[in-house]
């Protein structure tokens, strides 16, 4: 039997993805991706940067708060970046290259909506807002996904609303609005996906131990492109477990999976 | 300057703020909002603001569970670990408030425009968004004619009134925070037309002369000083109280019974109310 859970798989598969030229930071209610930034430098990526809720560089936490954007999370930090014009400038001129998006709703082309289900003026469901997801989806080269609700109702053909940019509304789409870079990777409950080469379109890389491919088709509401054999997603080590529980010693990374 | 110089009582903060209003409300999320302010607006029944608020939670919900608002401004309005904000988001869903949303960064962009005193502050963050269609007098795609290049145009937003939470502040309106962290306030303190600081303590301009620079606002840039002691719960006044996550948790169990809830909030904040337009003051 292994001895890990579904929350440690995700966060290392995020993390897996992660190398010493990210220079990420985070938003609200970020929890897997704190502990993933956080255990790829403790691992594979000594030289990654983290700027913990896009306020305090490099930190270095005891644990994590019931809130990513939380003082709780700053500690052992070089530097608190306390203002707009102390932060906002490295993620428009690169410096900052990296962000972690979830959303309520996922297309296939990673565009993100975190605003209203239903129509904007009538939501059926108020969610929370967007928050930076439309600033940064445009702003950082490399933008990564997660969802912890790989179904129908999340991974749609059609967004009600478009809160963050992906690869928009197909591949040339971002340059031709003069953008960057664009979604790398997407890690769910179920699976790993990236993005094809050419039509940008959500494509499946592994399934997590004990789903199937036809389990992932059917809990995704468009069509994924699927090539030759789809492996399984690397279990975590016992060391990356280790290093998961000894990061998030309270489990904040759960609330994501309840 | 009369010895009391800009204070006023925290009794009196409404008094500062007419019905139909539009106010910027400072804090991040579960830091630093000043709700003690919040609250004396609840308790007043200051009614048909404009709230304009970035990334927010327990301060938003107060001011439309109070029937403050007529409609909100916003980036992104939650609990985070704590859940949805309650109010909120049944006060959307019923379409009893309005509400517009932007982006963060956007939102900056257009405090930025009113304080530079122009009519737009470029941006390229939101592009290719719904966000930024939604309301073109606010926020619209352009092209530079000279490079080419597609930016965000943000309007000016103007508020009429600014309100933030700081450590410490003195009569002259000199305003410290302990450390220095001041995100979205910066912005809402230079767009206002009226910025009123609610402080933890009301300290000697002598200990500001001691240590410039730690000063986030200088005195001729602030109209309002409240004494507020503890006026940044149930968020956190970080390093000196942390949020409230007993009081996030009891609020949200009370949001799904409408007795309990109309108890826990009369005991904490005010009266619940529906929004409606205000009368004479």
């Amino acid at each position: 039997m292994s001895d890990w859970t579904l929350d440690e798989l995700v966060v290392t598969a995020l993390a897996r993805a992660f190398d010493d030229d990210i220079r990420a930071f985070n938003g609200a209610v970020s929890f897997v991706p704190v502990t993933a930034f956080m255990l790829a430098r403790a691992t594979h990526a000594p030289g990654l940067t983290w700027v913990a809720s896009s306020i305090a560089v490099d930190a270095h936490p005891e644990s994590i708060p019931e809130s990513t954007l939380s003082d709780a999370l700053w500690g052992g930090a070089t530097m608190y970046q306390s203002s707009a014009f102390d932060f906002w400038p490295y993620a428009q001129n690169g410096r900052l290259n990296a962000f972690c998006f979830r959303g309520a709703q996922i297309d296939a082309r990673g565009n993100v909506n975190n605003t209203v289900i239903g129509s904007f003026d009538a939501p059926k469901i108020r969610l929370p807002g967007g928050g930076g997801m439309a600033d940064l989806g445009c702003l950082c080269e490399r933008v990564f996904l997660w969802s912890t609700t790989h179904d129908p109702r999340t991974f749609v053909e059609r967004l009600d609303f478009r809160s963050g940019i992906g690869w928009g509304d197909g591949p040339d789409h971002r340059a031709s609005l003069g953008l960057r870079g664009g979604p790398q990777l997407c890690v769910t409950n179920l699976a790993v996906l990236d993005f094809h080469p050419q039509s940008r379109r959500m494509r499946l890389c592994s399934v997590h131990p004990g789903v199937s491919v036809d389990e992932v088709v059917a809990a995704t509401g468009f069509e994924l492109v699927i090539e030759g054999e789809i492996p399984q997603t690397p279990e975590p080590t016992a060391e990356e477990v280790r290093l998961i529980r000894e990061l998030d010693p309270t489990g904040a990374r759960k609330r994501e999976f309840a | 300057m009369s010895e009391g110089g800009k204070l006023v009582e925290l009794a009196d903060a409404a008094t500062l703020v007419p019905h139909g209003s539009s106010i910027a409300v400072g804090g991040l999320s579960l830091n630093i909002a000043p709700m003690a302010f919040c609250r004396e607006l609840v308790r007043a029944g200051v009614r048909d603001l404009e709230l304009i608020a970035v990334v927010s939670g327990m301060s938003s919900d107060w001011l439309i569970g109070g029937g403050c608002v007529r409609r909100l401004i916003m980036g992104l309005t939650s609990f985070e670990g704590f859940g949805l904000a309650p109010l909120f988001r049944r006060a959307a869903e019923t379409r009893a408030i309005e509400v517009e949303e932007y982006s963060e960064h956007t939102m900056i962009c257009m405090l930025q425009a009113a304080a530079a005193g122009v009519p737009y502050m470029p941006t390229r963050a939101g592009l290719g968004t719904e966000v930024i269609s939604l309301h073109p007098e606010r926020t619209r795609e352009m092209v530079d004619e000279h490079s080419g290049m597609r930016f965000v145009a943000c309007a000016a937003l103007r508020p009429d009134i600014a309100v933030i939470h700081a450590h410490e502040a003195d009569v002259l309106g000199n305003v410290r925070m302990l450390p220095k962290m001041i995100w979205f306030d910066t912005e809402m303190v230079k767009a206002a037309k009226c910025v009123i600081v609610t402080a933890e303590r009301i300290v000697d301009t002598d200990s500001f002369r001691a240590a410039p620079e730690l000063t986030a606002f200088p005195g001729y840039a602030i109209d309002h000083v409240i004494h507020a002691p503890r006026g940044a719960w149930p968020t956190a006044c970080w390093p000196e109280y942390p949020y409230d996550g007993d009081f996030y948790k009891a609020y949200q169990r009370a949001a799904r019974d409408p007795e309990a809830f109309a108890a826990l909030f009369a005991e904490h904040v005010g009266p619940l109310r529906p929004p409606g337009p205000g009368g004479e003051r």
